[in-house]
């Protein structure tokens, strides 16, 4: 399908070599054994979290609420104790700001997106939902859940989670077979293994490349460079992509399938536009947080 | 691999299951499933239902939510270094209409509600601050991860920000806050507000 879309967006990526590039040397020079020495070495005890650590010198990590020092702070101040909040941390720092160079283009496509929702994604979601019952519509997610697999996959690998990996292929093993082609989700229901919540974009940020700058983009709404170059990449991990070569019946699947989604979540959007003051601004935070909060994991 | 994991997830699952049984959940826990119980019992009143009772149900609620929820703390939050130049009328008229706003958010969620599932996952608590994590499982089997954040005022545990799947809200209203008063003025923000909080009610 997307030969001149991957083509293009790659094009971005390499012309911003200052915003992805430095801090993957950085992060490699720093911690010694390259990634592949790391992975192998700890392959046995909890592969992700010591790689983690090989990576994460020089680069800014947010500390969890129950950190060491913090809690010998405690210790010696037990009086204290009522001032201090102990999750401070997460409202300063790190969860601060995310850069937006490109703001008025982003709010340009923010609009467009947003009529895209009302004038045609809602009611054509709202008449699905009518006409597909409930078990089918989550049948179909199910299918393109599984069928995004390598996605996930890859991306556990890339950071580590051997766990993750095994899982996510016990998963589809499992879902193709026993769960029709995907449509039933056996391997959560029976097994209790659950979709691992990982993209390319997580994968790259745990080598410490940061978001680059935010972007909102027509159809594909709130992102950031490195979830950007995270998507692209995963259009080469999508078996879709293979199967289905015509880029209109592919833009076809792809809309079927978020079609399919909006309608399980209809309303969503109308309370998050109704709480907010600035929708923009609300958005564009709630994307960095969310983000932050994946990667985390 | 998978082996081991499998039999430490037995080993888990039979060990936390001896462990429940022994001790109960915490106190902050314990206020959180009360307020989210009784929200649900309105919710699910028969003598509530209908639409000629959305008033009165909309009323209990708030009453629920106001209960467990300080809005003071929570304003004084999202205005951040703004809160200190707030002589103390401004920092009341701010409290009220934050406040409606967040119970007219909340009320807008909870009213949907058809039999989602609550399961209380984790607690954790240091001094007089505590987190209790939440998972709501909605009928399309979406797991919805929310955690309050609480602070013991006189001896009652109360809820300063929530946040669901990572984003807290008083962060995300910070951030808009924030970029109002930077574009315009403290004054304008109120405005809005209140043309929020009054338009739409």
């Amino acid at each position: 399908m997307a030969a001149s879309m991957k083509s293009i967006v790659f094009l971005i990526i390499l012309l911003n070599p200052l915003v992805a590039f430095p801090r993957i040397h950085e992060a490699i020079a720093d911690s010694g054994p390259t990634p592949v020495e790391a992975a192998f070495l700890v392959r046995e005890t909890q592969g992700h979290e010591l790689i983690r650590l090989a990576f994460s010198e020089g680069r800014a990590t947010r500390e969890g609420p129950m950190n060491n020092e913090k809690a010998d702070q405690r210790g010696d101040a037990e009086t204290a104790l009522d001032e201090v909040d102990p999750w401070e941390d997460d409202y300063s720092g790190s969860m601060d700001a995310i850069p937006d160079p490109l703001e008025p283009m982003n709010r340009a496509f923010f609009v467009f997106n947003d009529k895209m929702y009302f004038w045609v994604l809602k009611p054509v979601g709202t008449g699905y939902k009518m006409v597909v019952p409930e078990v089918g519509r989550i049948c179909i997610r199910n299918f393109f859940t599984n069928l995004v697999m390598p996605i996930r996959a890859v991306s556990c690998l890339l950071q580590g989670k051997f766990d993750g990996f095994a899982i996510e292929l016990v998963r589809t093993v499992v879902n193709t077979t026993a769960g029709f082609l995907g449509f039933q989700d056996v391997a959560a229901q029976a097994l209790d293994f659950q979709v691992q919540d990982e993209d390319l974009g997580q994968a790259f940020a745990f080598y410490g490349i940061g978001p680059g700058f935010y972007l909102n983009l027509p159809f594909l709404g709130p992102s950031t460079l490195r979830d950007t170059a995270g998507w692209v990449g995963g259009l080469y991990l999508n078996p879709l992509d293979y199967m289905v070569e015509d880029f209109w019946t592919n833009v076809g699947f792809r809309t079927f399938d978020m079609v399919n989604r909006t309608s399980m979540r209809i309303g969503e959007y109308e309370a998050f536009k109704k709480a907010a003051l600035d929708p923009y601004v609300a958005m564009r935070d709630a994307y960095h947080q969310y983000r932050l909060n994946q990667i985390e994991e | 691999m998978l082996c081991k994991r499998l039999i430490i997830s037995v080993f888990v699952i039979s060990v936390m299951g001896a462990a429940a049984s022994v001790s109960m959940a915490g106190e902050p826990t314990e206020y959180i499933r009360k307020t989210t119980d009784k929200i649900i019992e309105i919710l699910t009143d028969p003598a509530l239902k209908g639409s000629d009772k959305d008033r009165e149900r909309a009323q209990q609620i708030r009453k629920a939510v106001d209960e467990r929820f300080d809005w003071e703390e929570m304003s004084k939050r999202t205005l951040a270094r703004h809160w200190k130049d707030r002589t103390p009328q401004e920092r009341e008229e701010f409290i009220m209409l934050f406040g409606r706003l967040l119970e007219r958010t909340y009320l807008d969620k909870v009213e949907g509600y058809s039999g989602e599932k609550v399961l209380y996952a984790e607690e954790k608590v240091e001094g007089s601050y505590a987190v209790v994590a939440v998972k709501i499982i909605t009928k399309e089997e979406t797991e919805i991860r929310v955690a309050y954040r609480l602070k013991k005022k006189e001896g009652e545990w109360m809820v300063y920000d929530i946040s669901i799947e990572g984003v807290s809200l008083v962060n995300n209203y910070r951030k808009q806050f924030q970029s109002i008063m930077t574009r315009s003025s403290y004054d304008d923000l109120i405005q809005r507000l209140r043309s929020k909080v009054e338009g739409e009610e």
